[in-house]
C-alpha cells in the first residue's frame, strides 16, 4: 500500500505538475487562436510568432535594465496595438473575399515567415537565455519544484479566469460576443465591428506575447519557439471546439496531462503523436470540437 | 454520363459556357507549351556554356514544380488546402533512396514503389483528412506531416537526423536508350519528360467526368450528393492522386542531391510549395511549375546575396495573396483570354 502511496507521490505527481505548467502555457497560447477564430474565422498561422515577438521584446526590454514585472506589464500593451495594425493592414484586405479562410491562413503564414526571419536577422539564430525573476523553490507533496513554475501556473490560472470575466461579464465582451453570432445585427444595434475585430485580433495577439515572455525563463528564447509550440496550442484548440474558451482551457489542461503520464509509459518522443491522434479521434467522431464556438454557446 | 456530369456543375451549362471553357483550357495548354519551349531554350543555352549548376538548379525548380503541381490539385481543382503535403514529398523521396540503396539501383523499381506505398499512405491519410473540411482539413494534413518528420527524425534506421546519404548515381533504362542521372543535362531532360506527363495526364484526368466532379466537389460539395454522386469517394480519389504525383516527384529527389534528410518533410516544405502554388496560379496546374522556376531562380540570386531571403519570399508572397491572389499564370490567363474574346467579336 505505502508503495503504491509512495508512486502516487514521486512519479506521479511530478508529472503531473510539470504537466500543469505547460499546460497553463499551451492554455495561453490556445486562448488567444481561439478568441481569434472564434471571433475573425481567421486561423492566425502567425500566432506562434507573435508567441516568440513577445518573448524578443521582453528579452530587449530586460536587456536595457527594465525590471522583469514591469516587462510582463509592458509586452502585451507593446503587442496590442501591432495586432491591431496587422488586422488592419493585411488581414482586413481579403476579409471580405469568398475563400476568406484559406486566404487569410495564407496571409498569417506569410507573416510568420517573414517574422521568423527578422528575428534571425536581428537577434541569431542561437537561443537567448533569461535569468528568472524568481529564484529557489519549494516543497509541494514532499517534491522540490522551482518557484517560478509554480508562479507560473497562479499567473496563468489569473489570466485565465480574468480573460473569461472579460469575455462574459463585461459589456466589451457582449459586443465581442454579438459581433461573432451576428455582426450585421450587432453592427445596425451600434456595435462598431471593424473596431472589435481588430480589437480582439490584438487582443488575441497580446495574450500571445505576454505567454511568450512568461515562458522565457523556462524554455528560452529562439526564432522558431513559436513552431514547437503551435502544433500542441493547434490540438488543443481543434479538439476544445475553434472558437471555444472553456474547449480551449479543458481541452489544453486535458491533453498536457495526458502528455506528461503517457510519458512515463512511452517515449517522450511519441507523446506529440499521440495527442495527434487524440485529435484525429476528436475529430472523426464530433468534427466542431468538444464545445460549441465562441457567441454561439 | 456527360450529360449527367454537366448536371452537376448546376444548371445544364449552354453552349457558350462550354467554349468558354474550352478557351480556357486551351489557353493553359498554349502556357505548358510556352513553358516547354523556355525550358529547351534554357537547355540551349546552358549547353552551349557547358554548364552544370544551372542545370541542377533547374532540375530542382522542375521536382519542387511536381510537388507543388500536386498541392494545387488539391487547392485549385478540389478546393482543399493541404499543409502537410510535404508528407508525401518526403515519402516519395525516403522511399526512393531506400529503394535506391539497399535493393536495387533501378530508376523504374523506385518510382513502381513509390507509387504503390503513396497510394496506400494517400489512402490512409486521406481517409482520417477528407472527414474534415476547410481549415480543419490543413490543420490535420499540417498535423500528420509534422508527426510523420518527428518519427522519421527519431528513427535511426532511417538516419535520424542526418538523413540518408549515399545514394548512388543510376541509368534509367529506357529500352533503347539509357539516361544517367550524374549528367546534369540528361537528367534534367528526364525529369522534363516525367513532370511534362504528369502535367499532361492531370489536364486529361480532368477532363473525365471523375475531374468534372472533383471541380463540382469544389464549387458546391454539399449538392454533390444530392446529384447521386459520392462526394467523399471523390475526394478521396483526389487525395490518393495528389499524394501520388508529389510522392514520384519526391522520388526524383535523391537521384539529383543523393540524399535525403527529414527537412523535406518539414513544414517549411510545405509551405514552399503552397507559396510556390499561390504565386505560379492557382487552380491552373501549369502555374505551380512556373512558380517553382520563379522561386527557385529568386532563391538562388536573393541567397547570393544575404541568408535572409525568406523575408523577401514571405513579403512577395503576402502581396500575392493580398494584391494577385490569381497568381502570374492565373492573371495572364485572364488578359489572354479576354484578347481572344475581344479578337474574335472583331472578325
Amino acid at each position: 500500500m505505502s508503495g503504491f502511496i509512495d508512486t502516487l507521490q514521486f512519479v506521479f505527481a511530478p508529472q503531473i505538475i510539470n504537466g500543469l505548467s505547460i499546460g497553463v502555457a499551451v492554455v495561453l497560447m490556445a486562448l488567444g487562436l481561439t478568441i481569434i477564430f472564434g471571433l475573425l474565422d481567421v486561423i492566425n498561422m502567425a500566432h506562434g510568432e507573435f508567441y516568440a515577438l513577445g518573448a524578443y521584446v521582453g528579452v530587449t526590454l530586460m536587456a536595457i535594465g527594465v525590471n522583469f514585472w514591469v516587462v510582463l506589464l509592458l509586452v502585451p500593451l507593446i503587442m496590442a496595438p501591432l495586432g491591431y495594425m496587422t488586422e488592419r493592414l493585411f488581414i482586413q484586405r481579403v476579409f471580405h473575399q469568398k475563400d476568406r479562410h484559406i486566404l487569410t491562413l495564407l496571409l498569417t503564414f506569410g507573416l510568420a515567415i517573414v517574422l521568423e526571419d527578422v528575428y534571425k536577422l536581428i537577434y541569431g539564430p542561437q537561443a537567448l537565455s533569461v535569468k528568472t525573476p524568481i529564484g529557489g523553490g519549494s516543497e509541494v507533496l514532499g517534491v522540490f519544484f522551482p518557484n517560478y513554475r509554480l508562479f507560473l501556473m497562479a499567473i496563468g490560472a489569473v489570466i485565465i479566469v480574468g480573460v473569461w470575466l472579460l469575455v462574459y461579464r463585461t459589456s466589451l465582451g457582449a459586443m465581442v460576443r454579438a459581433a461573432a453570432f451576428d455582426k450585421d445585427m450587432a453592427s445596425s444595434l451600434g456595435v462598431p465591428v471593424s473596431h472589435v475585430y481588430a480589437g480582439t485580433f490584438a487582443f488575441g495577439v497580446a495574450l500571445a506575447g505576454l505567454a511568450g515572455v512568461l515562458l522565457a525563463p523556462v524554455y528560452s528564447v529562439f526564432p522558431t519557439m513559436g513552431k514547437d509550440f503551435i502544433l500542441l496550442a493547434f490540438s488543443v484548440v481543434i479538439v476544445g471546439g475553434l472558437g471555444s474558451i472553456k474547449g480551449a482551457l479543458i481541452a489544453g489542461l486535458v491533453l498536457t496531462q495526458i502528455q506528461a503520464i503517457s510519458s512515463l509509459y512511452i517515449s517522450p518522443s511519441w507523446t506529440d503523436p499521440l495527442v495527434f491522434a487524440i485529435m484525429v479521434a476528436v475529430l472523426m467522431i464530433r468534427p466542431q470540437g468538444l464545445f460549441g464556438r465562441l457567441g454561439h454557446a | 454520363m456527360r450529360d449527367s456530369t454537366s448536371a452537376v456543375l448546376g444548371a445544364l451549362p449552354s453552349r457558350p459556357v462550354l467554349q468558354r471553357e474550352d478557351v480556357a483550357r486551351n489557353v493553359l495548354r498554349w502556357f505548358a507549351y510556352v513553358f516547354v519551349a523556355l525550358a529547351l531554350l534554357f537547355a540551349v543555352i546552358a549547353q552551349v556554356h557547358g554548364d552544370v549548376f544551372f542545370f541542377r538548379l533547374a532540375t530542382e525548380a522542375l521536382i519542387y514544380g511536381g510537388f507543388a503541381m500536386g498541392v494545387d490539385l488539391l487547392l485549385g481543382y478540389t478546393g482543399l488546402l493541404s499543409l502537410g503535403h510535404a508528407l508525401f514529398f518526403g515519402l516519395g523521396a525516403y522511399t526512393s533512396a531506400v529503394v535506391l540503396k539497399g535493393l536495387a539501383p533501378s530508376f523504374w523499381l523506385a518510382l513502381a514503389v513509390t507509387l504503390c506505398v503513396s497510394t496506400v499512405v494517400g489512402a490512409i491519410a486521406g481517409i482520417i483528412a477528407i472527414r474534415a473540411r476547410g481549415v480543419y482539413f490543413a490543420l490535420i494534413t499540417f498535423g500528420m506531416a509534422e508527426v510523420l518528420a518527428k518519427a522519421v527524425f527519431n528513427t535511426q534506421e532511417l538516419g535520424g537526423s542526418d538523413g540518408i546519404i549515399g545514394v548512388p548515381v543510376i541509368k534509367a533504362n529506357f529500352l533503347f536508350f539509357t539516361v544517367d542521372t550524374g549528367n546534369a543535362a540528361h537528367f534534367f531532360f528526364l525529369v522534363l519528360a516525367v513532370i511534362m506527363v504528369f502535367y499532361f495526364a492531370l489536364e486529361a484526368l480532368l477532363r473525365t467526368p471523375f475531374g468534372r466532379l472533383v471541380v463540382a466537389i469544389k464549387a458546391n460539395e454539399d449538392r454533390v450528393p444530392f446529384l447521386g454522386f459520392n462526394a467523399q469517394r471523390h475526394k478521396l480519389g483526389i487525395f490518393v492522386i495528389a499524394a501520388n504525383v508529389t510522392a514520384l516527384s519526391g522520388a526524383l529527389y535523391p537521384m539529383l542531391r543523393g540524399f535525403v534528410s527529414p527537412e523535406l518533410l518539414y513544414f517549411h516544405s510545405s509551405g514552399n510549395a503552397v507559396i510556390t502554388v499561390i504565386l505560379g496560379g492557382v487552380g491552373t496546374l501549369i502555374g505551380p511549375l512556373f512558380g517553382s522556376v520563379i522561386l527557385t531562380g529568386l532563391k538562388s540570386i536573393i541567397g547570393s546575396y544575404t541568408e535572409h531571403h525568406l523575408i523577401v519570399i514571405g513579403l512577395l508572397f503576402m502581396c500575392s495573396v493580398m494584391f494577385f491572389p490569381k497568381g502570374i499564370v492565373g492573371s495572364l490567363k485572364g488578359l489572354v483570354e479576354s484578347w481572344l474574346a475581344r479578337r474574335k467579336e472583331q472578325s
